[in-house]
């Protein structure tokens, strides 16, 4: 499914603190007990540890798979554990296919999108959330209302606009028309609403332009809207196949879900040369949820809150 | 209606403090008992641990000679009232009331009867329909009282109910507390910071600080006889005036030991040699000339604040302050010299000014002792 | 005030003016860029599909228009039919099983017990990653002849699957595929919902005398509203935009066992040159998501209480 997002609104904590939810008082104690250290096993282990196996599992399955070679992958029953590691597997993929133009791509792609949501998307958001300008809440409406419509009401007309600017098959056609988002807009105007107006009145009595107040003062208050705008934008763009399909037919020119697909349409039986162009297009992503996984969290989590 | 004990009853909690240390206290069936202390002094845990919400670490708590330790609090037939109320934000008012007889399957007609009854009592008939957020601050404590009560319970617990309400309804709430109790007599245990409120409200009051119970006993009591230097300065506004002294031999006097601290002087039996510190409250310091007989003290006044038919002042005699653990905050010393900062309670026709220097007399019988070490009070 | 210090509090004055007056200036200035692109990109498109799709297109040579030609094609379209209906199933299928799923792993998952930071990491991963990062992992998993599911269900006696394969479990597996990789979506909703809820109202709740179901019906449940209605209503929305996962697994098939309405759009757009109709259908599309928001939300009004 090609994801929309949604506003968002406040910032949670989501520290884990008080405990809520259901009762579970089989030790006799209330659901606000804090007892000390932790419950070395709980009846609830029991329903965690399936769920946790199968969220793993497919996971651990496609790295083992990776490492085998192809008549292993034939085996039946299927192999858990490779008697032999072909960790091969891995620069087979990148002389078999242009994986790693397709990585490159990719990265250039998402990174200058997301530096020109954090660009585009302060700027705009800056002056929806303290300067009052002609025609201001009319226009906010309707960047909100584009957030309701589903990709694919504008993708053709997009694509038509693309390719009459001669972008169809260039990354440019994959960077410019997403280099703001209203997602973006709503989220750094929602909180700059939350910092003390009275800091950028105060620099601007004292002689600072609106633009130094954004990016002395704001910006630099803003971390962790701008981190969690930045990881969401990133996981998105990495993420995304609908428009790369339709816009890019050149292999050398794909991002790297077009190319994991086409790669998958020829290499359709050697399923480990597939698992390792799999694991290898994963790590970005993984790499980055592991060091910023509470801006995720919180990406995720906002939009949940929204009133 | 039960009685409540606590038999050496101690909380702790990792890292080694102790919210509560071993408490003895037995409340009678019926009692209105406030635990009193400043934030921190493990009055609002000792709460928690009679409702079953924090289990002991030591000790046995008993409702109505039942050990109820490992029991839930849904099992131990109390009911609360939270500081901030905590009502079902997404029930009818009528709703929040009967939440607690409906869970435990109480049958329709005698569910309906009860909420009526209770809504009588506390004028909340008309906000029957409502959702709290609809509800004024003092409203949603009623209801909050009336939820609690509804269930006709054998313990009434409240943790600080008044401290949301503005001055005015607290005064008001306060005495509507105590009209309520009077007539439904259920045992309550009441926790509160504010000492006002337990001198007013309390059968006995418990003060506590550091987990300990400093004194237990009818509020009267507690005021004109504090045992230790932190109840006579935690009990009573304006608090006591402390000052620094020496008590020594005095063979040649009516009475064997005379104190002095500062300007002060007196004599008293029975006290034994050493540091003492010396309290007399505000009330008790009389302004006067030269027909005070007894113990009397130059009083420079810095400050004044007029409250009407009486005058707060401010100001300093000779001597040495000292504290009695239950200040707020640091006292702000007002100079370096070595005076002390002394309230007294005039009336206010005496107009008192500021700058003015007075003589105030004390009555002996009411100048308060207390052991510098250990803060015991010294009593003959 | 001496006279310099008044001189220079009048300059003062006038700049403070001066800054204030051009706000709508600086104000545009800075909107611009986002709101041209989002302009160009998002609200001129959306006006254009519009008139698209009155419109017959091939996106190579000029559009020429044929009124309501399209919209009364789709009533005859068979295909079409067939589309909305998988969409209508796998959305009936995706939504209740994904939140009501998040539902209870978030529960079992909003307490301290031992490994519970492990626990929730296992359950976020998958939402990170891509569809066909997914997808290819699943392709392996469930094939018919060497995956690891079709084994250890034969160890138990049964199948052999064809899953995506089959036709009559295709849309079931994408179905199962999809769950797999949203429930942690729903779970950080969850999650962060259930942490806030007061516990003192749970306790209170206690001491009433709530027991397990009682507490969660009466009080965690009505509590989770506002969270449930957003999950439901952003489910949704994403259910009815499937497409990556089956152009990947199954071009539609087999047979036209999995078309629904993107891919369908998609095909008659980009491969078979009929954009003007494609537009039609993505404004029905949107019609219908439209709608259906609209429905939930209105139905969550009336259900859903929001803590003010």
């Amino acid at each position: 499914m090609t994801g929309s997002t949604v506003p968002a609104s406040r910032v949670p904590s989501l520290a884990t603190g008080a405990k809520a939810g259901a009762e579970r008082g089989r030790r006799g104690g209330s659901a606000s007990q804090r007892e000390p250290g932790q419950f070395l096993f709980s009846p609830w282990h029991l329903v965690l540890i399936p769920i946790a196996i199968a969220m793993l599992v497919p996971m651990v399955w496609m790295l083992a798979t990776s490492l085998e070679t192809l008549n292993e992958t034939r085996h039946f029953p299927p192999i858990i554990l490779p008697h032999t590691l072909r960790p091969a597997n891995y620069s087979d993929v990148l002389t078999q296919a242009p994986f790693a133009r397709w990585f490159v791509n990719t990265m250039i792609v998402t990174v200058v999108t997301v530096a020109g949501n954090l660009l585009f998307c302060s700027l705009a958001g800056y002056a929806f959330a303290r300067i009052k300008f002609f025609g201001r809440e009319v226009v906010f409406v309707l960047i909100l209302a584009t957030l309701m419509i589903p990709f694919q009401v504008v993708m053709i007309p997009t694509f038509i606009i693309v390719k009459d600017l001669g972008m169809i098959n260039t990354l440019y056609a994959l960077i410019v028309p997403n280099l703001a988002g209203a997602f973006g807009i709503f989220l750094l105007r929602q909180f700059f609403r939350t910092l003390p107006v009275e800091l950028e009145e105060a620099a601007r009595i004292d002689g600072a332009s609106r633009l130094s107040v954004l990016f002395k003062i704001v910006l630099p208050l803003s971390g962790p809207a701008l981190a969690t705008l930045a990881v969401i934008t990133f996981l998105w763009t990495w993420n995304d196949f609908l428009w790369p399909l339709i816009t890019i037919y050149t292999p050398n020119n794909m991002t790297l879900q077009l190319g994991l697909a086409t790669f998958e349409g020829t290499h359709q039986t050697s399923f480990n040369l597939l698992m390792a162009a799999n694991v290898m297009s994963m790590l970005p992503v993984l790499l980055l949820f592991f060091l910023a996984q509470r801006y995720f969290i919180r990406g995720i989590a906002t939009s949940g809150l929204k009133g | 209606m039960a009685e409540v004990a606590f038999e050496n009853v101690s909380k702790e909690f990792p890292g080694g403090t102790f919210a509560v240390d071993d408490l003895t206290l037995s409340i009678g069936d019926g009692e209105f008992l406030i635990l009193v202390g400043p934030s921190g002094c493990g009055k609002t845990t000792a709460l928690r641990l009679i409702a079953g919400l924090e289990k002991p670490t030591a000790g046995t708590i008993r409702i109505g000679a039942e050990a109820v330790n490992g029991v839930s609090p849904r099992d131990r037939d109390i009911a609360m009232v939270f500081q901030n109320y905590a009502l079902y934000p997404h029930m009818t008012v009528q709703k929040n009331l009967a939440f607690g007889l409906r869970e435990r399957r109480t049958p329709r007609r005698e569910t309906d009867r009860r909420v009526r009854e209770i809504s009588a009592i506390l004028s909340l008939d008309e906000l029957l329909k409502r959702r709290p957020a609809q509800l004024s601050g003092g409203q949603r404590q009623r209801v909050a009282m009336g939820r609690a009560l509804v269930r006709e319970p054998k313990v009434f617990l409240l943790d600080e109910p008044l401290s949301n309400l503005d001055a005015k309804l607290r005064v008001q709430m306060r005495a509507e507390l105590k009209r309520l109790h009077r007539r439904l007599g259920i045992t309550t245990v009441y926790v509160t910071h504010d000492q006002v409120e337990a001198m007013t409200l309390a059968d006995r009051i418990v003060v506590m600080s550091g987990g300990k119970a400093l004194q237990i006993g009818a509020p009267q009591e507690v005021f004109s006889r504090p045992a230790n230097l932190f109840v006579a300065g935690f009990i009573g506004s304006p608090a006591m005036n402390l000052l620094r002294g020496r008590a020594a031999p005095a063979p040649d006097g009516i009475w064997e030991t005379k104190i002095t601290a500062g300007q002060l002087c007196f004599e008293r039996a029975g006290v034994p040699g050493g540091e003492v510190v010396v309290g007399i409250r505000p009330e008790s310091l009389v302004p006067g000339g030269a027909e005070l007989t007894g113990p009397s003290l130059d009083l420079e006044i810095e400050l004044v604040e007029p409250l009407g038919e009486l005058a707060l002042v401010h100001g300093t005699v000779a001597g040495t302050a000292a504290r009695s653990g239950a200040e707020e905050e640091e006292a702000i010393l007002l100079d370096e010299t070595s005076r002390a900062p002394v309230t007294a309670l005039f009336s206010a026709s005496l107009q008192p000014r500021s700058g003015d220097r007075v003589q105030v007399g004390v009555d002996p019988a009411r100048i308060y002792l207390f052991d510098a070490a250990t803060g015991e009070a010294i009593r003959p | 005030m001496t006279a310099a210090s008044a001189a220079a509090s009048r300059k003062r004055g006038r700049r403070i003016r001066r800054i204030l007056q051009s706000d709508h200036l600086s104000g545009w200035a800075f909107a611009f860029p986002a709101v041209f692109l989002i302009f160009v990109f998002g609200i001129v498109p959306l006006i254009w599909s519009a008139l698209l799709s009155f419109q017959q297109t091939n996106l190579i040579s000029p559009p020429h228009w044929i009124g309501l030609a399209n919209f009364r094609a789709l009533s005859h379209d068979q295909l079409f039919r067939q589309s909305v209906a998988h969409s209508l199933v796998y959305t009936a299928l995706f939504v209740p099983i994904s939140v009501a799923g998040g539902l209870f792993t978030a529960i079992a998952l909003n307490r301290k017990i031992r490994g519970v930071r492990f626990y929730r990491t296992a359950v976020f991963v998958p939402v990170i990653l891509s569809t066909i990062a997914t997808a290819i992992m699943f392709l392996w998993l469930l094939d018919p002849n060497f995956g690891l599911v079709n084994f250890l269900l034969g160890e138990i006696g049964l199948g052999p699957y064809g899953f995506f394969d089959s036709a009559t479990g295709a849309l079931y597996s994408i179905v199962g595929m999809t769950v797999w990789g949203w429930l942690g979506f729903d779970v950080i909703v969850y999650l962060a919902a259930l942490q806030g809820i007061p516990p003192t109202l749970v306790e209170a709740a206690e001491i009433d005398g709530a027991r397990t179901w009682g507490m969660f019906r009466n009080i965690t449940l009505p509590l989770l509203g506002p969270a449930t209605l957003f999950l439901v209503v952003w489910s949704s929305i994403n259910a009815l935009q499937l497409f990556d996962e089956v152009y990947f697994l199954t071009k539609g098939g087999p047979g036209t066992a999995t078309y629904v309405v993107v891919y369908y759009l998609y095909s008659l757009a980009f491969n078979q040159g009929v954009a003007g109709y494609a537009a039609a259908i993505a404004y029905v599309l949107l019609v219908a998501i439209l709608s259906l928001t609209l429905v939930q939300l209105w139905v969550g009004k009336r259900l859903v209480y929001y803590a003010s």
